[in-house]
């Protein structure tokens, strides 16, 4: 078995030491994996999520995650999209991080960066709302371009917190064939928050369900 | 008891109201000759053949135009990066408290008394015009520019930390254009607001309009001519504000009041071509 992508040891995760909303975490995840976390609302999913893309610092315990940049992928609850920009440009913000410097500083992306955008927008079958605002997009649509940039950045974990969110269940479905294809193809390992345990077991490898303080492995 | 103080006294009214009268009968009708007559005792040489494209009317509106023009220009270089300095969701702590301070800094003094200081140090003229409206701008603009940004989606910043970018990307890619439509809309209204104050430093000999005004309304004491200046300064402070409607209008649709994304034609980051 490949070497985990993230390894959390023994970890305190939340916001007051004395009052934490997670207690010994410990997770291992391996590339290629989906792994599906579970629980009711305000009980701690993205927190964890946001503690492993390192925008929060654990309480205590060990976190083993990627290090180098653009290796986490994050789709936050509301997308993280520019919603002044269009899809474009959005997904063109996943190649940040790869991008030499002198590209970064001038706005000119290469041939091999735009071309993967060209293709990220093709595989989301978005091709002909390049130049739309994310304002002018449905739902649904707004996921596809979320993902783009994703398979853009090509990161070794993606957390999606609530992303397949309230959409009916064919884009669901649709959105849910995009993130396996995302994680087979490119061996990514994903961390996806959901509220439909239903729903998650039908494409995880595992889930996780966050009970009380602690998070255990369930088969739905 | 304060009035006695402050030496406010009916008599003052009562000169003021006799003052008025002179003033009135003085002011009106307004001469126009100041939109067709060639200034001769401009501040700045005047080349153009047409005695009116000289007159102490267009030439000083041109000259106040080009002032608060190069100092919205000027400023609003300084200020962006500035803002993005002093905005808390996008830098440190400390970094951002000292250009908090460093903005209300240059927005302690009005530009009036950025054009004296100016005015003393580089001598009448359209140069401490500029130099004083510039830090002007960069304190006012500055300040309405971090609290754009500061007004962000954190989503956005969020997913852009996430991948490990540093602050300045983060900023210019994330922050910015989210922010851009208020920036624009804040720059536009600037150079408005310049184009006014350009015509009240120019009394103190920083230039433009203002001069001319000052000089019909002190050593000419011809009023007749001020009021035609400022009958020329109100039509054409109405006539850029139209303008600036029209362009912040292309910025935002007027129907949906969703903004349209215009960023990109500024800054061609991903064109059309290129998909």
């Amino acid at each position: 078995m490949p070497a985990p992508v993230l390894s959390i040891r023994q970890a305190v995760i939340g916001f007051e030491k004395d009052n934490p909303l997670l207690v010994d975490v410990n997770l291992d995840i391996h590339p290629g994996e989906i792994i599906g976390v579970i629980g009711r609302s305000g009980i701690g999913k993205s927190t964890l999520l946001r503690t492993i893309a390192g925008l929060l610092p654990p309480i205590s315990g060990d976190l083993d995650v990627p290090s180098a940049k653009g290796e986490i992928g994050y789709i936050p609850q509301r997308l993280g999209l520019i919603n002044h920009q269009n899809v474009g440009y959005n997904v063109m913000m996943g190649a940040l991080a790869r991008a030499p410097f002198w590209q970064t500083l001038f706005s000119l992306p290469g041939i091999e960066l735009r071309e993967s955008a060209r293709s990220a927008i093709e595989a989301v079958g978005l091709s002909d709302k390049v130049l739309d605002s994310i304002s002018q997009l449905s739902g649904g649509q707004q996921q596809r371009v979320a993902i783009a940039r994703s398979m853009v950045q090509q990161p070794t974990l993606l957390l999606a917190d609530e992303c397949l969110g309230e959409l009916d269940s064919e884009t669901a479905k649709e959105i849910i064939e995009l993130i396996q294809k995302l994680a087979k193809e490119n061996n990514i390992a994903i961390i996806i928050v959901d509220h439909n345990p239903v729903r998650v077991a039908t494409f995880c490898d595992r889930v996780l369900q966050v009970k009380g303080t602690h998070i255990e492995e369930v088969n739905v | 008891m304060i009035s006695n103080k402050l030496g406010i006294t009916i008599d003052n009214l009562g000169q003021a109201w006799e003052n008025a009268g002179i003033l009135w009968s003085e002011m009106f009708p307004p001469d126009f000759s100041v939109v067709t007559e060639r200034a001769s005792w401009s501040q700045t040489k005047c080349t153009w053949d047409a005695d009116w494209a000289c007159s102490a009317a267009i030439h000083g509106l041109v000259e106040t135009i080009e002032i608060a023009f190069l100092a919205t220009l000027f400023g609003m270089l300084l200020s962006l990066p500035l803002s993005m300095m002093a905005a808390h969701n996008l830098s440190p702590i400390w970094l951002s408290t000292i250009t908090r301070q460093f903005l209300a800094g240059l927005r302690v003094l009005p530009s009036l008394v950025w054009a004296l200081i100016f005015v003393i140090m580089f001598g009448p003229g359209p140069l401490a015009g500029v130099l004083a409206m510039t830090l002007y701008t960069v304190g006012y603009l500055g300040k309405l520019q971090y609290e754009a940004l500061e007004g962000v989606s954190r989503h956005p910043l969020e997913a852009a930390r996430a991948m490990g970018l540093p602050r300045w990307q983060v900023a210019r890619y994330f922050a910015l254009p989210e922010a851009s439509n208020a920036i624009l809309s804040q720059i536009l209204f600037m150079f408005e607001y310049n184009i006014r104050h350009g015509s009240v430093i120019g009394l103190v000999g920083a230039g433009g309009i203002g001069w001319y005004l000052n000089n019909y309304l002190g050593v000419f004491s011809r009023y007749d001519r001020a009021l035609a200046l400022i009958i020329v300064i109100y039509v054409a402070v109405v006539i850029i504000d139209q303008i600036s409607l029209g362009i912040r209008h292309r910025f935002m649709d007027s129907e949906t009041h969703a903004p349209r994304a215009r960023w990109r034609e500024i800054i061609p980051f991903f064109t059309k071509r290129e998909v």
